[in-house]
């Protein structure tokens, strides 16, 4: 018999033989009475019915694990040296099984070679389902400095991710390009947009599947467009005008303040490519527009700050005042056939004496009842401000609550609801105080909050080694379809400038 | 002789590269690898692999960090480099007569890597050292591989040559399609800069002295200023050296150790900024740990991520008492090859507080901790200046180190008010001790300015202080009344005085920030 074909009996056999190999729990475990230490944590966690597999580490030291995933009908038995890698298929077939229900997990880590078991855990299985796609910004958490910066999709029902657009794509050594902002009408994508800055500048708008780029700043208004708002039922995007300035800690391990010396509301007409002023009053900075679902009622903050030291520039002032800059929510009426607003109300005042808050990112859930925003003792940018967690206002009682199972010692910012309501997500710094990770937690029919878990991954140690946040998240029920090439080249032509209206 | 004129040639280039390489330049490969990283593992291959050129950026990052051994890495680029030799030999049917010209590749190779200068902070391309390296060993072997393809075809050798090219260029083409980001900045900043890497002893004195310092051998720091004979010093070594004093007790000595620093010389193709040369380092140092962390951030955002940014950021979390983010920067540096052992001893901090307080580095640092209250403000990418004025404004120094290091920044930046409440500080806080020498040269200076805040009479300074500084008035008067320029005043007095605030405070103005 030649080599050739013994190696490939060999061969064969080994591949027949790993087939059949499965693995068992221990036998001979000591039982601990506390669960495991995993990461991500998904103890006691509610998920949607279609998420990609939880894969964790086991943390109990330098270890082996193997933990065994039972559901009704069944089980399976993973581990690979510390970490659980669940098979994609097998986890369809898990969820499929457990809607509704939970699936039990057992860990048993092998330390100093004897076999230790944990207090058993339970994932519930929601009926309801989560959006199949997510987006969000990829950007080091640096201060002043960018380079390499990517608006990301990610499919929740598995592990694909893609770049929708790299900034990378356009820049060179002598013009550098930030891009931000990216934002979906209804979480569909046929109308998106996301903003450039710097090299090439300009806002990326794809409208009714078309891509242009326009130039959002008018003589009129104070900047082009910042933070985005789309309309549910027109074709008109909501946006804030912003001067901002950043100013560093010496010791505060919250770093840095990211401060709006100045900021204004604006309308953008999509189809007559017209910039109009919705609010720009003296003394108020108003920001973080975000419609009501059936699109009548626009809420926004706004921080009343009067500038009183006319020796110093408005920058200096803020960075000498900057804890007594506090936002509240309102709203306002609108009509979207005349484009008029009407009837500023005060929705939430945060930053009342006796509340004496900072509100920021509000967000309606898609039913209207529900409104979730990130709170702070001041100021207009949480994601740096560790004590930022996210509120929830019933909007028919009018009753504010902070929402305990999503929140952590450390910055939460960026709540967004998915488009059934169900799910919230939200950006959080827990891990590590210094990158955003998203973090999804079930919201049920009685309007509880469940615990939050953490974006899983394909291998469990990737937030370990990933020196990037995921900025601003947001829910997408269906995957950008322009490509980053067309982006790129519709990146590089002049911008279409916007038109000014006056009200 | 003939016969072995190939392996003579060869082994000319490997005797060059060598002296020219880890003999003459090991610091300035030991900085290349740490402003480069690589971190074994899936994550940081997918980070580098998704762009245009990414598994030669990811193999080139693998072997640049060998320069942590300069001989090592050096090693294993001249046997790429040997490789290309005998790659172009064959390829190209040289004869012994003609196989220098084999070296054509290599030599240009060696000349690349030595012109970058000041531009290795700079330098945006992954692994730059083996980047060319490697694509120019593929590009050879596609070349050749073409050739042996093409060999038995019976076409014109011009048509030969065009499938070649254009396999090649559907090749890139679709490599772009694929890879939007490609990466520009290969190819990033005009360089020309060999004579400042052969020949710029500032240049090496200055990466020598940061080497030093980040292992806190702040001796041998010192070693590195030049004596008066020799070149002035740049002003981050100026810099340096007095982080070096200040470390080692002696920061009233900053004046007698030639503080007069001048600006690197590095052409018009570049404008140097301390803020990347060594920032974290000299924040960190000075016990600054947010501004610190943020310059190596902001560096490894704009100028790739390094095992220096990375170790940066640990240290500084750890004394921010940040340990998740501090273990973050810590595994990642123990799934390096070289940078392992750092890793694991400070995780031995991180761990067990009593090692980190037993430190060195805590025990150096912490009396620059000053619990007094927070600061919001920025340097604008000018450290030294923020430096300078945080120091001569912080009020109530807790410590003896920060008093001192009040007291001196205070007249290095020349700032009267400042130095006068530190100055009254010290003296009422100790009372018994006696002034020491530069904080008598300092007071007596402003004492005798007009509207001085200082009243003389109530402090008792040394008779050969206040002599020496009355020599100096008179002596620069009689030069004044020749009427001789402030410089060559200067010129003349600085043989006498030349180590006294008196002739640095008139003297040195040139003081650029950058």
């Amino acid at each position: 018999m030649k080599l050739r074909n013994i190696l490939s009996i060999v061969t064969i056999a080994t591949l027949l033989a790993s087939c059949g190999q499965h693995l068992t729990v221990p036998s001979d475990a000591t039982m601990e009475s506390r669960l495991p230490k995993i990461y991500p944590d998904y103890t006691e966690v509610t998920i949607p019915a279609n998420i990609c597999p939880l894969n964790f580490a086991v943390q109990e030291g330098e270890t082996e694990a193997v933990a065994r995933l039972t559901y009704p009908g069944g089980e399976f038995i993973y581990g690979e040296g510390q970490k659980v890698l669940i098979d994609e298929e097998e986890w369809k077939e898990v969820l499929r099984a457990a809607k509704g229900d939970a699936i039990k997990v057992e860990v048993f880590a092998k330390i100093n070679g004897a076999w230790k078991g944990y207090q058993p855990f339970n994932i519930y299985v929601a009926e309801d389902s989560i959006d199949q796609f997510i987006s969000y910004r990829a950007i080091q958490p640096s201060y002043v400095a960018y380079e390499r910066l990517s608006i990301n999709q990610r499919d929740l029902t598995n592990f694909d991710e893609r770049e929708i657009y790299n900034n990378m794509s356009v820049s060179n050594e002598k013009v550098g390009q930030c891009i931000n902002c990216h934002s979906y009408k209804n979480f569909k994508t046929d109308n998106m947009l996301f903003h450039m800055r710097q090299g090439y500048g300009g806002t990326m708008l794809v409208s009714n599947g078309e891509l242009k780029k326009i130039d959002l700043k008018t003589d009129e208004t104070l900047s082009a467009g910042v933070y985005p708002a789309w309309h549910p039922t027109h074709n008109y995007i909501a946006f804030s005008t912003n001067k901002t300035g950043q100013s560093f800690h010496t010791k505060d391990l919250n770093k840095i303040e990211v401060q709006d010396t100045e900021s204004d509301l604006i309308l953008y007409d999509v189809d007559k490519n017209e910039v109009s002023i919705i609010s720009e009053l003296d003394d108020e900075l108003e920001v973080f527009p975000t419609w009501s679902p059936d699109g009548k009622k626009l809420y926004f903050c706004s921080a009343h700050f009067e500038y009183y030291n006319d020796s110093i520039e408005k920058s200096a002032e803020m960075i000498q005042r900057y804890t007594e800059v506090k936002y509240s929510l309102y709203s306002v009426d609108f009509n979207p056939d005349t484009k008029e607003f009407s009837n500023v109300e005060m929705v939430y005042d945060a930053a009342s004496d006796s509340i004496n808050q900072s509100v920021t990112l509000p967000r309606v859930s898609p039913d209207g009842r529900y409104l979730l925003f990130a709170q702070a003792e001041f100021g207009c940018f949480h994601v740096w401000h560790a004590d930022a967690d996210i509120y929830m206002m019933d909007l028919k009682t009018k009753e504010v609550q902070k929402l305990d199972a999503v929140n952590s010692d450390r910055s939460e910012s960026y709540p967004t609801w998915s488009s059934n309501g169900r799910w919230i997500m939200v950006d959080s710094r827990r891990d590590d105080g210094n990158y955003t990770r998203p973090y999804i937690a079930y919201f049920d029919k009685q309007g509880k909050a469940h615990k939050a878990f953490m974006l899983p991954q394909k291998d469990p140690n990737y937030y370990t080694f990933y020196l990037r946040s995921f900025n601003r998240p947001e829910f997408m029920i269906e995957p950008v379809k322009i490509t980053p090439q067309e982006f790129a080249q519709k990146a590089k032509e002049d911008a279409v400038p916007a038109k000014y209206a006056a009200q | 002789m003939k016969k072995y004129l190939k392996y003579i040639y060869l082994f000319a280039f490997i005797t060059v590269a060598y002296i020219l390489l880890p003999v003459m330049n090991a610091d300035y490969l030991y900085t290349i690898q740490d402003n480069n990283v690589f971190i074994n593992g899936r994550t940081f291959m997918m980070d580098t692999v998704q762009h245009g050129g990414g598994w030669g950026t990811w193999i080139a990052c693998y072997l640049t960090q060998f320069f942590y051994y300069p001989w090592l890495g050096s090693t294993f680029l001249i046997l790429l480099w040997v490789a290309i030799y005998w790659i172009t030999i064959w390829m190209l049917g040289l004869s012994n007569k003609w196989s220098f010209l084999a070296l054509i590749i290599p030599v240009l190779l060696l000349y690349h890597l030595l012109d970058y200068g000041y531009w290795i902070y700079y330098a945006k391309a992954p692994g730059f050292p083996f980047v060319l390296t490697i694509d120019a060993i593929f590009s050879l072997l596609f070349v050749w591989g073409g050739m042996s393809i093409t060999r038995k075809w019976n076409v014109d050798f011009r048509l030969k040559g065009l499938f070649i090219i254009g396999v090649l260029a559907i090749i890139i083409v679709i490599n772009d399609w694929l890879c939007p980001s490609s990466p520009w900045h290969f190819n990033y900043g005009p360089r020309g800069s060999i004579k400042t890497t052969l020949t710029d002893k500032n240049f090496r004195h200055e990466l020598k002295m940061y080497r030093a310092l980040d292992e806190f051998r702040f001796e041998d720091a010192l070693k590195e200023m030049p004596t008066e004979q020799d070149a002035a010093p740049t002003n981050l070594m100026v810099l340096y050296k007095n982080i070096a004093l200040m470390h080692t007790g002696q920061m009233d000595r900053m004046f007698e150790t030639n503080n007069c620093g001048i600006n690197p010389n590095t052409g018009d193709s570049l404008k140097i900024r301390t803020s990347l040369l060594g920032a974290p380092l000299i924040y960190y140092l000075f016990g600054q740990m947010n501004y610190s962390y943020r310059w190596a951030m902001e560096n490894s955002v704009q100028y790739g991520l390094s095992f220096r940014s990375l170790k940066m950021m640990a240290r500084t979390a750890l004394f921010n008492q940040e340990f998740e983010v501090a273990a973050k920067y810590i595994a990642m540096l123990k799934n390096s090859t070289f940078h392992r052992k750092w890793a694991i001893e400070h995780e031995a901090w991180m761990m067990n507080s009593t090692y980190f307080i037993q430190s060195q580095e805590y025990q150096t640092l912490s009396p620059l901790l000053n619990e007094e209250g927070n600061v919001l403000d920025g340097d604008d990418g000018l450290c030294e200046q923020f430096l300078l004025e945080y120091f001569s404004d912080l009020n109530r120094a807790n410590t003896p180190l920060l008093e001192t290091v009040t007291l001196c920044m205070s007249l290095w930046a020349k700032d009267y008010y400042a130095y006068c409440v530190h100055f009254y500080d010290y003296v009422n806080n100790h009372p018994n001790n006696p002034i020491p020498v530069l904080y008598q040269e300092g007071a007596i200076l402003l004492g005798n300015a007009e509207e001085s805040p200082i009243t003389l009479d109530q402090f008792r300074f040394d008779d050969l202080v206040a002599e020496k500084y009355n020599s100096f008035v008179q002596d620069y008067r009689q030069l004044q009344q020749q009427e001789l320029d402030e410089k060559e005043i200067g010129k003349r007095l600085k043989p006498l005085y030349g180590n006294t605030y008196w002739w640095y405070y008139y003297f040195y103005n040139d003081f650029n920030i950058y």
